[in-house]
């Protein structure tokens, strides 16, 4: 095995590659291309395991780093590593990956084996995404991500496919090409492209607002930051579902990620000088996402809306610049990978079944279908953020990190308005589950829906238990991300915070809740 | 003057020998057209192949050393080693996709396979020229035969008018280019590189001639390469040809044009750079952005491609800038001086390469449509539902589009990643800027194609059997084009050598 466990970070990356390979090459007939789909995306989940139980990178370090010369003589490097922040994420993208390829076993017909390539090449570029350390080499997956969705989107999608898929390989790229000429300028400022060369420079004020504005630009239209949110409803319509769950689930936190890991550590002065701004758009886009998704007709665009508020929730945690509030981030990108992703998979279910998304076709499911509507409130519930369920955790420690932040302007302010938010997200959510599931079944098109199959069971039952296990046991998460948090941020020296003890290792660890929970205290005046 | 007594000893011969190959085995090709009664319609591609595989067999066997030879007229070395290959592998292919259509569109041109040849033996001696003299013969060598080539459908009104424009536009700037050289001459008492270098180099001379001159050679080059204000003759040129033609065109006569553009930027360099400085930049973005957004509304896909090789003609010419930028000319920072210009010629020539193969990878798959479908072959909405009838045909050319457009991890991103590293190098960050934009405009209509290919649908089944072996070697280039977007620091390296043994 240690041929496998010595380039561990290279196997799971490129498994999914392979088997995409294989599946274009070898593989003629429909049904053997779904069970190879799965059966490699099972086994890339079942090596990413071996990250999950051996990560134990002391002080957040990296581990299982690869390191080879790639161009210029070892000047860029092909240089994979991961460390805690990264590894979270890789367990979200492997454990939805197998999920989603059983969700489009019978929804999609036509090109199945073109289909579950491009989803597995999807995940190879996403996972390369998330461990590359090396600028170029992380530039080279996040475009090449581009690719598969582009064509995920236009093929398999729905009426508009075509103009949402343009426009979602269009916005991407404006964002990123401006990131690509800032990475070629500190290349030569830095002599090489690995990060640590980059994290190493010492550059003037200027020029960080300069580079930091190229990075966030990227950045902020993959999360998608209010007002760079446009293509993403419009992506998420039209998208299959599988499509649709991988975009929610893993590829918007691509955004979050690259501010936390590149854009944030590399210019302190540009986060000093847009962290008020980044901080209003988020909240604006918290409120925003909500506001508009109480009024959308289609569920599958109300989840799409509810994404940009939750992603809102998210960038506000970050650039709350608190251990807690980033932490926090870090899990709500998970928690909403999780119960987003479950969301758009339920409505991929009732669409396949009535093929139309409209909540007014409607009404009275729960007597018709009592397993889909138990797993959909489970969800929903999850995605509103009750207590005991994954997305509480992480909008907590969002809301409370921004409070207690010392750099942002009117923290208490943001805070307030952000928790409106979430509000109104218990408003449309349950409103819709309302109208969905309650009262009487009166479309006689709804009388003879079949409720989950065992299938969608599969798909659905392991999301479930991890919206409860995260909901009630955060610490597993926690325990990994907190010290490479602290080791990202060092750079940014943040002034220390006044209750520097509400950190997560006492607050949200799982197993030491018997320090002081949740004290808050009073912010310090701030500049 | 130098004097043209050619020493014909054993390494002149050497130096002469792959230049024999080609053109005589033009000759060879033209006789046996015309003598041999019982060939078959195949027998001269082979023939022609097998003249293109000895001149490579002959480069790698023979290696005459560096420098100037022939009484200074060639430059022999890696440079014009690494130009006669590219010829070479561009002529097989072209020819490759000719012959595939020749078998049955039943309008069999043996003439092709000579001009072919000539064409390429003019290139060569182009791209080697060390001698006003010699560039100008390898010029005309060359556009006589293009001219031919892309006149060469008989019969077909849009072909006869690009070849005639092209000729008449052609004459034109070659007589610019002339001018231009009679000017230098005047200057520099000589049409030797090297002793116009030397007279650079001691400032003697009246500055207005070589100014003058070299603006007007600048003029005959940018009409070789597609440079905007130069371009008119492109998209109609490049529509009425056939379309391997096209992709010979769009890919050789382009590499050929940067050859001897980058070393006369190279010569003029040390006393002209401030003058061609300026003008360049202002053409380069011209070019990028007018072959971008008049593109962007093409519906024949080889006036597209036209358009977008004008686009890749801008930023092959970024770096003709970078090489001409103050940060190359600043006496005070020799160091940087150096590597910033090695490396942007190194990544010119990258790009050549780069753009050869995903454009010829494009073109014979277009080539293989264009002549199946009658007069809106070219229709880029003729290509609908392309990815369920011919498979590898459309994922040959949608690699090609996706590199052309610069997406990793296809050789086209490596390429314009190698040109702006460069441009940012020498500081011009504005310049890779428009750049990037550019490439961002190019996305769209590059993904209108894949769109059309793999996201529209018709009942119309209207290509009707393709002929495999272009798609064969066209995938074969676009395998290809993903392996040196992947692996693309050993050819790199390659070509940074090439420019390290360039005598200035």
């Amino acid at each position: 095995m240690s041929f496998i466990t010595d380039h561990i970070l290279t196997w799971v990356t490129f498994l999914p590659l392979l088997g995409s390979l294989l599946l274009w090459t070898v593989v003629r007939r429909d049904d053997h291309a779904r069970v190879f789909a799965l059966a490699v995306a099972l086994a890339d989940f079942v090596l990413s395991l071996h990250l999950w139980f051996r990560y134990d990178g002391p002080g957040g370090q990296d581990m299982f780093t690869e390191k080879v010369a790639w161009l210029f003589g070892g000047k860029i490097n092909y240089h994979l590593a991961c460390d805690g922040i990264s590894l979270v994420l890789v367990m979200l993208t492997t454990f939805l990956g197998p999920l989603v390829i059983l969700s489009a076993w019978k929804a999609v017909t036509e090109r199945v084996r073109d289909y579950m390539a491009m989803l597995l090449f999807l995940q190879a570029a996403m996972l390369g995404t998330f461990f590359a350390r090396d600028m170029l080499l992380f530039y080279v997956f996040w475009e090449a991500m581009l690719i598969p969705m582009y064509f995920i989107i236009g093929i398999w999608g729905g009426q508009r496919r075509i103009y949402a898929a343009v426009k979602f390989f269009i916005f991407t790229m404006v964002g990123s090409v401006f990131m690509l000429v800032a990475i070629l300028w500190m290349y030569f400022q830095a002599g090489g492209m690995g990060l640590e060369q980059f994290l190493a420079l010492d550059l003037e004020r200027q020029a960080q607002l300069w580079l930091f504005g190229a990075f966030i630009l990227a950045f902020a239209i993959k999360v998608p930051v209010f007002p760079l949110h446009t293509w993403l409803p419009d992506a998420h319509v039209e998208a299959p579902t599988a499509g649709s769950v991988i975009l929610a689930g893993v590829l918007l936190k691509m955004g979050t990620y690259g501010m936390l890991r590149f854009a944030m550590p590399l210019f302190p002065a540009g986060v000093e000088a847009f962290a008020p701004l980044m901080s209003i758009l988020a909240v604006i886009g918290i409120i925003y996402g909500a506001l508009v998704a109480l009024v959308q007709p289609d569920i599958k665009k109300l989840v799409a809306y509810s994404s940009v508020s939750h992603l809102g929730f998210v960038v506000l945690g970050l650039f709350s610049l608190t251990p807690l509030g980033v932490a926090g981030g870090i899990f709500q990108m998970l928690a909403h990978g999780l119960s987003t992703g479950a969301l758009f998979l339920l409505v991929g279910v009732i669409y396949e079944r009535r093929h139309t998304r409209e909540i007014s076709e409607f009404g009275g499911l729960a007597h018709r279908m009592p397993g889909y509507a138990t797993v959909f409130m489970i969800t929903m519930l999850a995605s509103v953020g009750l207590p005991g369920l994954a997305g509480f955790v992480g909008e907590f420690m969002i809301l409370l990190g921004t409070f207690g932040s010392t750099t942002l302007d009117h923290p208490r302010l943001l805070t307030a308005l952000a928790a409106t938010g979430v509000v109104l997200g218990a408003i449309y959510m349950l409103w819709m589950y309302q109208r969905m599931f309650f009262g009487k079944l009166t479309n006689e098109k709804n009388r003879d829906l079949r409720d989950l199959s065992v299938r969608e069971y599969a798909v659905l039952l392991p999301l479930v238990v991890f919206m409860f296990w995260l909901g009630v046991r955060p610490g597993m998460v926690l325990d990994r991300v907190e010290a490479s948090v602290e080791r990202v941020l060092a750079p940014l020296a943040v002034p220390a915070s006044p209750h520097a003890d509400d950190y997560p290792q006492h607050a949200l660890g799982g197993g030491t809740a018997d320090a002081p929970v949740f004290v808050v205290h009073e912010g310090e005046a701030h500049r | 003057m130098t004097h043209f007594e050619m020493p014909l000893d054993a390494t002149s011969w050497s130096v002469l020998l792959p230049y024999l190959v080609i053109g005589g085995g033009g000759l060879l090709v033209m006789l046996v057209d015309a003598f041999v009664r019982t060939l078959k319609k195949d027998h001269l591609s082979y023939l022609t192949l097998c003249v293109f595989l000895a001149s490579i067999v002959v480069q790698i066997a023979v290696h005459p050393g560096e420098g100037p030879r022939l009484g200074g007229m060639l430059l022999a070395g890696d440079w014009s080693r690494f130009f006669n290959y590219l010829f070479a592998g561009i002529g097989i292919m072209t020819t490759i996709f000719a012959t595939g259509i020749y078998d049955r569109d039943g309008r069999y041109r043996p003439e092709f396979y000579p001009l072919l040849l000539f064409t390429v033996l003019g290139m060569m001696v182009l791209a080697a020229a060390n001698d006003l003299l010699a560039v100008f013969l390898g010029l005309e060598t060359m556009s006589l035969a293009t001219y031919i080539l892309a006149g060469g459908v008989r019969g077909n009104v849009r072909s006869s008018e690009a070849g005639f424009k092209y000729l008449v536009l052609g004459g034109f700037s070659s007589a610019f280019l002339l001018m231009g050289m009679a000017l230098l001459y005047g200057y520099a008492g000589d049409t030797n590189f090297d002793a116009i270098a030397r007279v650079l180099a001691t400032g003697g001379g009246a500055t207005i001639l070589v100014t003058a001159g070299s603006a007007l050679m600048l003029m005959g080059f940018g009409f070789k390469v597609a440079m905007v204000p130069f371009h008119m003759w492109t998209p109609d040129v490049y529509d009425g040809a056939p379309a391997y033609v096209t992709g010979f065109m769009a890919t050789a006569v382009k590499a050929a044009g940067f050859a001897i553009l980058l070393r006369v930027a190279l010569l003029l360099q040390p006393q002209l750079a401030w003058a061609w400085y300026p003008v360049l930049t202002v053409f380069a973005v011209l070019t990028m952005s007018l072959g971008n957004l008049v593109a962007l509304v093409q519906n024949n896909i080889k006036r597209m491609l036209a358009w977008s090789s004008i686009a890749h003609a801008g930023y092959l010419l970024l770096g003709v800038v970078t090489l001409l930028s103050p940060a190359v000319g600043d006496p005070a920072r020799q160091a940087l001086a150096r590597t910033v210009g090695e490396s942007a010629a190194s990544a010119v020539l990258f790009y050549l390469v780069g753009y050869s193969l995903m454009n010829l990878a494009a073109f014979g798959v277009v080539n293989v449509l264009s002549n199946r479908g009658g007069e809106d072959a070219d229709d880029i909405n003729r290509y609908a539902g392309l990815s369920r009838r011919r498979p590898v045909a459309a994922a040959t050319l949608a690699v090609a589009l996706l590199s052309l457009a610069g997406i990793p991890p296809f050789v086209g991103f490596m390429a314009k990643f190698y040109l702006f590293a460069a441009v940012v190098k020498a500081g011009l960050v504005p310049l890779a800027v428009i750049g990037v934009i550019n490439s961002l405009v190019s996305v769209y209509y590059y993904l209108r194609v894949i769109v059309v290919m793999y996201m529209k649908d018709t009942e119309a089944d209207s290509y009707d059997g393709v002929e495999w072996v272009s798609v064969a070697t066209a995938g074969a280039l676009a395998a290809l084009v993903l392996y040196l977007g992947i692996r693309p620091d050993a050819f790199h390296a390659a070509a940074a050598s090439v420019i390290r043994q360039l005598p200035f």
